[in-house]
């Protein structure tokens, strides 16, 4: 631990936004009213498709982009109406968005520069994190004569530097290439275990989402799916939105309809027995199938479409009544070599969700 | 194709030395014209060898013509002409780039309609502006009556005059009036990472000190291309300095050599004269390009590296 980690430790705010809105005009609203709360010291993500609005989301807690109402409140102090200096947030940037006439150091030292703090400050702070991120033999280089990895380390240095009470990561892997993407969200995991800052931290790609987050906000259209722990969004997935997001290859959903004794699919097949009558969409993961060759108790009855073998285990796309069901087992090729399947969905995996809101309905069913 | 090399190789080189003779014969002729004597121009018309006069005629520029103070002229309008152009089209530019403001497509494309209306053909609106800069407002007074109303109470309607014509400014102003270095520094701004500003932003920078910490620095080679180009421009104009300055110490190097031709019928121009004047004059340009070519190739390149 040195000076720098526990500086940040100590400035941590905890966020709140209540009733946050931003439209651009009565037509496009990007984000309908929000109400979350975000601990002090705790990794964010915000997980959504591309336009869902979480940058937006995030420059108006950086105070880059305007609220259209609502309140800010970071560290209790209400920040709606403030310039983003005085905001005490720091942003990392997709693109790295480095001063590219500046040296690192000189990028890093902006910010202290411009906050009027004294030479000699300036720069044993910069090397302070300049020692943290293994940047302190670069300080000298142009942005331009550092590679991919080491931008997003300098610009990350940028944010830090400040001892920021919030970090703000818009998107900060998306240009790297995927061993170098690995190594950066290792980093910065790491990197937040020390610092402990209020992170918050927008990305499209779920497997950022489930290492790095300590709860992950999942965004649809500007409205708030799940905001949860990773675990509890991958067991307990709020909606078929969340399902679908989450997990590679995604979670499978099938529309099936109950008669008060049994549900069925599309095709007539009983996949379970539930007291449930009207119609739902069924959810299962493609790794909580169990493949059989035989017809036995619920199993359904399925054809192969088309095998990927992983090494580690085979992903299967079958033909089940009507719509692609994707299977990750573990069986190699020799076992599966033949059109016809034969599928049980354990009753404890399987997930409910309303046909008409896709929100998950009651839990009561799979306890049976 | 292969096989005909040679022959080709020799018919290139043939065109090649034909553009050179287009270009560097006229050069010549000035050169040895201005080399000649008066007398020996009058006995044996063109001069296509040179002679010993060069000097000689150097020195009657200085001593016999306005053109050493007409060249003062040209350097006070060109450099001015280059540095108000600078300066106008980097601040247009970064408005228009980096502020959300309501109509920017339009107000960018009114200005790019100045490089497609030069000078050359607003000549006579731009003359009578310059004879009184207020025109255009006593005008839109009178049009929507609000001059009646003037007149109604102070007893006089309001009709202001001001001419520029034959000063500097004159001179200069209508030439800053164009596109090109907004358009240039725009295309510059739209190269350069998307999220600088609002890093800056982040990091405590407000717009001012955006413009000259990072934006200022990164437009160096911009800002030297965009200066030698309309430095060059102001140095070569010829109509407007023709029209808009009307006395021997107001106009230009360029308008002077052109009258030093006599106006009157039947003389012969002194021709050695006015070709060493063309290359006293010629001399400023050449001297920008050679100092600053690096940067012009630079700067229109159009990209950080
Ligand atoms: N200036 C604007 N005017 C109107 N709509 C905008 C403007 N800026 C962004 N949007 C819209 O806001 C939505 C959210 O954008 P953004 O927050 O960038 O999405 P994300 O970061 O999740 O990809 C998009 O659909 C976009 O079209
Ligand atoms: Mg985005």
């Amino acid at each position: 631990m040195n000076a720098i980690d526990t500086a940040i430790r100590a400035a941590a705010a905890d966020i709140k936004l209540i009733g946050v809105t931003k439209a651009y005009d009565a037509q496009t609203v990007v984000i309908p009213p929000m109400d979350v709360e975000l601990r002090a010291g705790e990794f964010t993500v915000v997980l959504g498709p591309s336009g869902c609005g979480k940058s937006t989301l995030l420059q108006m807690i950086a105070g880059l982009e305007r609220v259209s109402d609502g309140k800010i409140m970071v560290g209790g102090r209400e920040v709606q109406d403030l310039e983003p200096k005085r905001r005490g947030c720091a942003m990392v940037f997709q693109n790295y968005a480095l001063y590219p006439h500046m040296t690192v150091f000189e990028n890093m030292a902006y910010s202290l520069k411009v906050a009027g703090v004294r030479k000699a400050e300036r720069a044993a702070r910069v090397a302070a994190v300049a020692r943290m991120l293994a940047l302190s033999d670069y300080l000298t280089r142009k942005p331009g004569q550092l590679s991919g990895g080491q931008r997003q380390r300098v610009a990350i240095g940028r944010a830090i530097v400040r001892e920021p009470n919030v970090l703000l990561f818009d998107e900060p892997l998306s240009n790297l290439d995927a061993q170098l993407r690995h190594d950066m969200r290792v980093e910065l995991s790491e990197l937040h275990r020390r610092i402990g800052a209020t992170s918050i931290f927008v990305t499209h790609d779920q497997v950022e989402a489930m290492t790095l987050a300590d709860r992950i906000l999942i965004l649809n259209k500007g409205r708030i799916e799940q905001f949860d722990t990773p675990k509890a969004i991958y067991h307990h997935p709020a909606s078929v939105f969340v399902a679908k997001f989450i997990g590679a290859p995604p979670m499978n959903i099938l529309p099936v309809t109950g008669d008060g004794s049994v549900l069925r699919l599309a095709d007539g097949q009983i996949v379970a027995e539930a007291r449930l009558t009207g119609s739902y969409q069924l959810g299962i993961r493609p790794e909580d199938i169990i493949v059989g060759i035989k017809a036995d108790g619920h199993a359904v009855r399925a054809v192969l479409r088309f095998r990927e073998d992983l090494g580690s285990h085979s992903v299967l796309a079958a033909d089940l009544a009507g719509s692609v069901i994707r299977i990750a087992t573990p069986f190699g090729a020799d076992l599966i070599n033949q059109p016809e399947l034969f599928l049980n969905l354990p009753a404890a995996r399987l997930h409910l969700f309303d046909a008409e809101t896709g929100r998950a309905t009651c839990r009561a069913f799979a306890a049976q | 194709m292969v096989e005909n090399a040679r022959s080709l190789n020799i018919i290139a080189s043939l065109i090649l030395v034909v553009g050179m003779i287009y270009i560097l014969g006229p050069l010549y002729l000035t050169l040895s014209t201005a080399s000649q004597s008066y007398e020996f121009m009058l006995r044996n018309g063109l001069a296509w060898y040179p002679g010993d006069q060069f000097l000689a005629n150097m020195a009657s520029i200085f001593t016999e013509t306005r053109i050493p103070i007409q060249m003062l002229n040209s350097m006070v309008v060109a450099f001015s002409n280059a540095a108000a152009t600078c300066v106008l089209s980097f601040l247009s530019a970064y408005a228009i780039v980096y502020f959300r403001i309501r109509w920017a497509g339009v107000v960018f494309a009114l200005i790019l309609a100045t490089i497609m209306l030069p000078l050359d053909i607003r000549v006579i609106t731009t003359y009578q502006v310059a004879s009184n800069i207020f025109s255009p407002l006593n005008a839109v007074l009178d049009a929507t009556g609000l001059n009646g109303l003037i007149a109604g109470i102070f007893g006089t309607p309001v009709q202001l005059e001001l001419s520029v014509l034959n000063t500097h400014f004159g001179l200069v102003a209508p030439l800053v009036a164009h596109g090109t270095g907004t358009f240039l520094f725009r295309q510059f701004f739209l190269t350069l990472p998307k999220d600088l500003f609002k890093a800056a932003r982040m990091d405590g920078a407000g717009p001012t000190r955006f413009l000259f910490d990072i934006l200022l620095p990164l437009s160096r080679t911009s800002f030297a291309a965009l200066f030698v180009l309309t430095f060059l421009s102001g140095w070569t104009q010829y109509l407007w300095p023709l029209v808009g300055a009307s006395t021997p110490d107001m106009q230009t190097a360029v308008v002077g050599l052109a009258r030093l031709v006599p106006d009157s019928d039947g003389q012969v121009p002194d021709f050695p004269m006015i070709m060493a004047g063309a290359v006293i004059v010629s001399i400023i340009p050449l001297a920008m390009i050679a100092l600053l070519q690096r940067y012009l190739v630079q700067g229109l390149v159009l990209s950080e590296k």
